[in-house]
């Protein structure tokens, strides 16, 4: 697969209408709309980049880019989507060109592969059971996730760690939801995959009844 | 969210294999997270009446979920940080 994303996209998500702050309104949102999600923030960072010093700094260029561009920011809104969208744009943008990561590939690729007639639909129900994955620890878990090309990785990050909605999802990914369906299809059906392969590894009883 | 069927009692249950697994599965999932249409709750609604192994899969697929939302821990953003972004900002 190649890799190169040739541009860069747009990091602020463009509002209809930008709205003109004063200094306390301007504070007053990045406190009250924009600190609370810096938790759920820094997880994200530090999933999509596993490491701790690049998650501080993309979590740091988020939040300064977000109060740079605040009248952008329509007050009352969703602000963890429009601030995961900018997060995740500059992670495209800054982190991910930068990343040893081996499998970074563009979003439609990531698509075009794995929606092809090729990828043949495979039944994972039949060699991972419910016992298997009720058995392992979060490690375990964990490990099979960070092991997902980053862009499968993050649908399951935003999806079921998160717990965005498909529409917030379309929103920060900037597709359309019918691909954000197809992605957390192909992200899962890989994740079962490697829990398999995994607990195959370690002993666990990975046969059917 | 629907009534969690059980697979054990597979007795009453006429499919063992679904020739649409590929199909259900996305139904199933779209189920779990809440973001399925009235037509794909109807279908999962139908399935789970009677078959088998659209039970086995929707079984996995939750576990799966509730495993990635309770096992995995939550990095939380360490202090400094919350301090130098306000310092930065002067806020």
């Amino acid at each position: 697969m190649s890799v190169i994303m040739s541009e860069e996209i747009e990091e602020i998500p463009l509002a209809a209408s930008e709205t003109s702050y004063s200094d306390t309104e301007r504070n007053d949102i990045f406190n009250r709309e924009f600190m609370p999600h810096i938790n759920s923030m820094y997880n994200f960072a530090f999933r999509l980049t596993m490491d701790e010093d690049d998650a501080n700094d993309l979590v740091q260029d988020t939040y300064l880019k977000a109060f740079r561009f605040i009248s952008s920011f329509e007050r009352g809104t969703n602000a963890k989507a429009w601030l995961f969208r900018i997060l995740k744009n500059s992670f495209i943008n800054d982190y991910r060109k930068r990343s040893k990561e081996p499998s970074k590939v563009d979003y439609q690729e990531v698509e075009t592969t794995y929606n092809s007639e090729e990828a043949a639909e495979v039944d994972h129900t039949t060699d991972l059971r419910v016992e298997t994955v009720q058995d392992m620890i979060g490690d375990e878990v964990a490990t099979a996730l960070n092991s997902l090309p980053v862009d499968f990785r993050t649908v399951i990050i935003l999806c079921d760690i998160e717990g965005f909605t498909y529409e917030e999802m379309a929103k920060i990914l900037d597709i359309p939801i019918g691909t954000v369906r197809s992605r957390l299809h192909r992200a899962r059906n890989l994740l079962k995959d490697k829990l398999r392969t995994y607990a195959a590894s370690m002993g666990y009883d990975t046969d059917e009844d | 969210m629907q009534s969690s069927p059980s697979a054990t009692e597979n007795t009453k249950y006429q499919k063992e294999y679904c020739e649409h697994h590929a199909e259900c599965l996305k139904k199933i999932q779209a189920v779990l997270d809440g973001g399925a249409t009235e037509d794909e709750k109807d279908h999962f609604r139908q399935n789970m009446d009677h078959c088998l192994h659209c039970i086995k899969m929707y079984h996995l697929e939750k576990c799966v979920k509730e495993s990635l939302q309770s096992k995995i821990d939550k990095r939380l953003c360490p202090d400094n940080l919350v301090a130098t972004i306000k310092a930065k900002l002067n806020i």
